[in-house]
């Protein structure tokens, strides 16, 4: 037993790098999800281009991100080492749950990548274009089932966006939320829905592969290599951004904040970065300082509008 | 589940306590459960079933148990239960009650470490001063092969950060 | 090059002298994380993912391969020793597993296991291998009602491990439907039972639920038997080796586990615990030794082991053929896969075969390796019940909040961890059984909400839920399974169909 203690000391002693400037990542998602992935990207590029020493990923999963927020904004507090993967889904997690820490307690950092949600209708659908959509929902809304990701999340507020630029009274929209895993593309590919709405890169392969017809995508402009219109050229006014941000703990001095704040940037224009976001299909919709605290007020009362009007929140 | 005994004791004649308050307990969660769906809102949704809809049929059922439970109790249907001894539940639970106060203080070996202790002081192993040593010891091994070598976050205390 | 011939290449490439090696490396890492109480098979191929990325790309499959069955199997052991499953689906496992362990027969109980497994492993990596395309198309036939209608026949099938109590096993059913009501309600997003707790917002993780029941609650159980108790349990009775009649009561488990556990796992909505439930009461009805369930039925191992394994392995079809996670494991393994280049997708075996019939061949021998360690060491495990209880038990629980930790480093969840074990313990002294508290907790959520969401698409039409052949059968085969056994039991003592013709009464 004894021996048995001091050689796996040993084992475990030499196993451990040497110290260096380290990083936390608390992903506030279970491991997989889009945080997570976003989060072990980060920590592979500031590992690779040696911009941190050892780069740790703590998975907080819980309630659209409000749990690892609250964890986060409590125990962190200070600590320039600890840094949070976030996005959109959080703005909208922190109004239907009712959060009290929100995202004025930690310190945004920057914008990462962004994904633009998607329409798409299974391929035996009678449903050709997105105007065909909008005319069967216009005519019927509770018709139009829409499979997505939780209610009140990014796909749920795209589809209420939507409905509202047609002119359909917003809490009138059939949707019905899955959980994550599949669950909702599995529903769309066996033709249990009417139409399916989710991140573009969620059904990329399908679409290329024609099981599913892409109708429309989000984005304000065209995305280069995506073949359908966006809903503004569709007509209707909706632009959503699924972006996913980092955030550094509140409460830290001002040079920490800029340390932080170049740390990110350098690892936004390494080599690294730039290649996972080219294997993984996400968009580079870098922004950061004041510029992107501007849009995230701007997102976070637009994002409260909607919800209201859907229902979700009193 | 043959072996345990069924027939019932002299005292077959007063009502199971303990399943009384079984039934308690149940009728209890259902009250909580009514308490706490009715003050969801009815959303209009398509499927006609609400958020509270189920919540309230499982709260019935609930209640319906607690009557059956009852009921049993003045029967005496329960199987007999074997003795049980309190003292060494209560190491084991302090040891628990410890690492969660301790864990993020002081760390995962130490903290651990003590739960390990307790427990075996649960078995009759009440020799602290060597089982809290060698359970913080052994903690700190499994802490250096799962946080150290697997990248598992289990959180570090003083004595973890000698080595980190 | 034709189907056939990729995966012979796949075979000889794996069958390299260094790549078995890293295969056998992988089995043994993923069983002995696998193994510790606590460590599902998901935080054993996210803690040991990154150890495969040293090597070559070939080598690092075949030891990921290692690793994920590894981690599948390796949570059986310590469910048939000492009855705490770190996971939800050898929970039934643990329901006769550990009565066989109590009565000396351990090792043939973890025999059955692991050559189940393999069994079941074998073919339904054959089956991923040529059947994947087709088994996909069927899966998705499953909407919410067809989804619904296999709850409905999941419930009815959890009464077979109610034990010797309907009252009893009711109620702790329906303890762990009330369980399920904590959190956000998926399909509104409003909170319910939580009572403004943040922690409690996504409701009661079933690890945790799990865990604490079995692992912390035996424990409190078996402590408070204190010197009363029985003084050590008899490691090993008669062989430790499978008798000819273990053999024959062993195979056709392990083949009808195979056939329930691989097209359930390979459901974008299934999951490898419902196999279980499902095996393990078909083996409770078509028994021979009716009498010996609840009390160590070698078929009660046999069946949802091979259904746990055969799951693992389905659920990589939606997972290579549509890019589908379905469950937390295949979550990770999709991050795996994209080290390896692999994008999974329906494209993937026309761009990527190599890839894909590597995998496919490495979890062949994968497969083969498990058992090739796991039998030698079914005498070691059971000499795991030797070890004194004062170590045995701390250790138990050491690692079993060294899991629960290391998911959720949080002081609540530790607490949660606390308040069921000792829930757990209390109802296991007043005779309730545990595992239908776990189930109750997983099947609750998927039901209500497969029959909102069905409900939903139909806009509150019922009738969409009998209107579908699968629904319509898998219905009737419940109504069937609830009703034939009250018949049964009405005209007397017949409590199994195989006693049927001999009822008089």
């Amino acid at each position: 037993m004894k021996q048995f203690l001091i050689a796996s000391l040993i084992a475990g002693a030499m196993a451990l790098p040497a110290a260096a400037a380290d990083y936390t990542i608390i992903a506030p998602a279970n491991p997989g999800g889009g945080w997570d992935q976003t989060a072990r990207s980060m920590q592979t590029a500031l590992q690779q281009e040696k911009i941190a020493g050892n780069v740790q990923v703590q998975n907080v999963p819980g309630a659209g991100g409000t749990i690892g927020l609250a964890q986060f904004a409590s125990q962190s507090a200070g600590n320039p080492n600890a840094l949070l993967v976030g996005g959109y889904v959080m703005v909208g997690a922190i109004l239907t749950n009712k959060s009290p820490v929100s995202l004025n307690e930690v310190e945004p950092i920057a914008r990462l990548t962004g994904e633009y949600e998607a329409i798409v209708v299974p391929a035996e659908s009678p449903l050709k274009t997105m105007g065909d959509l909008v005319d069967a929902l216009k005519k019927d809304p509770g018709s139009v089932s829409w499979a997505g990701g939780s209610a009140g999340g990014t796909d749920h507020i795209a589809v209420g966006l939507i409905a509202k630029a047609a002119g359909v009274d917003p809490t009138k929209i059939n949707y019905i939320a899955f959980s994550g895993g599949g669950e909702a593309l599995a529903a769309i590919l066996g033709n249990q829905v009417t139409a399916g709405i989710s991140g573009y890169g969620e059904f990329e392969s399908q679409v290329k592969s024609g099981t599913l017809r892409l109708l429309a995508v989000s984005s304000a402009e065209k995305i280069a290599g995506v073949e359908a219109p966006t809903l503004k050229e569709g007509g209707l006014d909706v632009v959503v951004q699924n972006w996913r941000m980092v955030a550094a703990a509140p409460g830290l001095s001002a040079e920490q904040k800029a340390a932080v704040t170049a740390d990110i940037e350098k690892m936004v224009k390494s080599a690294s970065w730039q290649e996972t976001l080219k294997t993984k299909g996400w968009q580079d919709t870098y922004l950061s300082g004041d510029a992107f605290k501007e849009q995230l007020a701007k997102d976070v009362s637009a994002t409260e509008t909607i919800l209201k009007e859907i229902g979700l929140v009193q | 589940m043959s072996d345990v005994s069924r027939t019932p004791s002299a005292t077959s004649r007063r009502p199971d306590r303990a399943a009384l308050a079984v039934a308690v307990f149940l009728g209890a969660l259902a009250g909580l459960i009514f308490w706490d769906s009715s003050r969801l809102s009815a959303m209009a949704n398509y499927s006609k079933i609400g958020p509270a809809t189920v919540p309230f049929v499982i709260a019935w059922c609930l209640l319906g148990l607690a009557i059956w439970t009852a009921v049993a109790a003045f029967r005496n249907e329960f199987p007999a239960r074997e003795r049980q001894e309190i003292p060494p539940v209560a190491w084991i639970v302090a040891g628990l009650v410890l690492q969660m106060l301790f864990l993020r203080t002081v760390g995962f070996s130490v903290a651990t470490g003590l739960l390990f202790a307790f427990t075996a002081a649960g078995f009759g192993r009440r020799k602290l001063w060597i089982t809290i040593p060698v359970g913080i010891l052994l903690c700190l091994a499994v802490w250096l092969i799962f946080a150290g070598l697997l990248q598992l976050s289990l959180p570090a205390g003083p004595l973890e950060h000698l080595f980190f | 090059m034709s189907t056939f011939e990729f995966l012979l290449q796949g075979i000889a490439i794996a069958m390299q002298p260094m790549n078995l090696l890293y295969a056998l490396v992988g089995v043994t890492l993923g069983t002995a994380v696998g193994v510790l109480p606590g460590i599902g098979p998901a935080l054993t191929v996210a803690l040991l993912l990154p150890v495969t990325y040293r090597l070559d790309p070939a080598g690092s499959l075949i030891m990921f391969a290692g690793i994920y069955y590894g981690g599948m199997y390796g949570g059986s052991t310590t469910s048939i020793l000492l009855n705490t499953p770190g996971e939800s689906a050898s929970i039934v496992t643990a329901l006769e597993g550990n009565k066989m362990a109590r009565k000396g027969r351990g090792g043939p109980a973890l025999a059955t296991a692991a050559i189940g497994s393999f069994v079941a492993g074998l073919i339904a990596t054959i089956g991923l291998a040529f059947i994947a395309p087709f088994v996909v198309k069927v899966a998705l036939v499953f909407g919410p009602r067809e989804y619904f209608a296999l709850m409905v026949l999941a419930f009815v099938t959890v009464s077979s491990a109610f034990g010797d109590s309907t009252l009893r096993g009711l109620t702790s059913l329906f303890i762990g439907f009330a369980l399920a009501i904590v959190g956000i309600d998926q399909l509104t997003g409003q909170a319910r039972m939580s009572f403004g707790v943040p922690d409690l917002l996504d409701g009661i993780e079933v690890t945790t639920l799990a865990v604490a029941m079995f692992a912390i609650g035996e424990t409190l159980y078996i402590a408070a038997q204190g010197a009363t108790g029985p003084d050590k349990v008899e490691a090993v009775k008669g062989s430790v080796w499978m008798t000819k009649q273990d053999w024959a009561r062993s195979w056709k488990p392990w083949l009808r586990g195979t056939l329930i556990g691989f097209p359930i796992g390979a459901m974008p909505a299934g999951g490898a615990e419902i196999g279980t439930f499902l095996s393990y009461a078909t083996e409770k009805r078509l028994t021979k030794y009716p009498e010996e369930f609840g009390e160590g039925a070698i078929e009660g191992v046999a069946g949802p082991e091979a259904a746990n394994n055969a799951s693992a392995a389905g659920t990589l079809v939606p997972l290579l053929t549509l890019g589908l996670p379905t469950t937390a494991t295949a979550a990770i393994m999709l991050a795996g896969f994209q080290q390896y280049g692999l994008q999974p997708g329906p494209l993937l075996f026309a761009t990527n075969p190599q890839l894909v019939w590597g995998l496919i061949a490495s979890l062949l021998i994968a497969n083969f390796m498990l058992l090739v360690l796991n039998l030698p060491l079914v005498g070691l495990w059971v000499k795991l019940l030797t070890i004194p209880k004062p170590w045995l038990y701390a250790g138990i629980l050491l690692f079993a909040t060294l899991g629960t930790i290391g998911a959720n480093p949080s002081v609540f969840e530790l607490g949660m961890l606390l308040a069921f074990g000792l829930l757990g313990y209390i109802m296991r002294i007043l005779g309730y059984p545990i595992a239908p508290v776990v189930v109750g907790l997983i099947l609750g959520p998927l039901a209500e909400q497969q029959l909102r969401r069905a409900l939903a698409i139909s806009q509150g039409d019922p009738s969409v839920l009998f209107t579908s052949p699968i629904a319509a059968v898998l219905l009737t085969i419940a109504a069937l399974a609830l009703i034939v056994p009250l018949i049964l039991r009405a005209r007397g003592r017949g409590q199994v169909l195989s006693q049927l013709a001999a009822s008089e009464d």
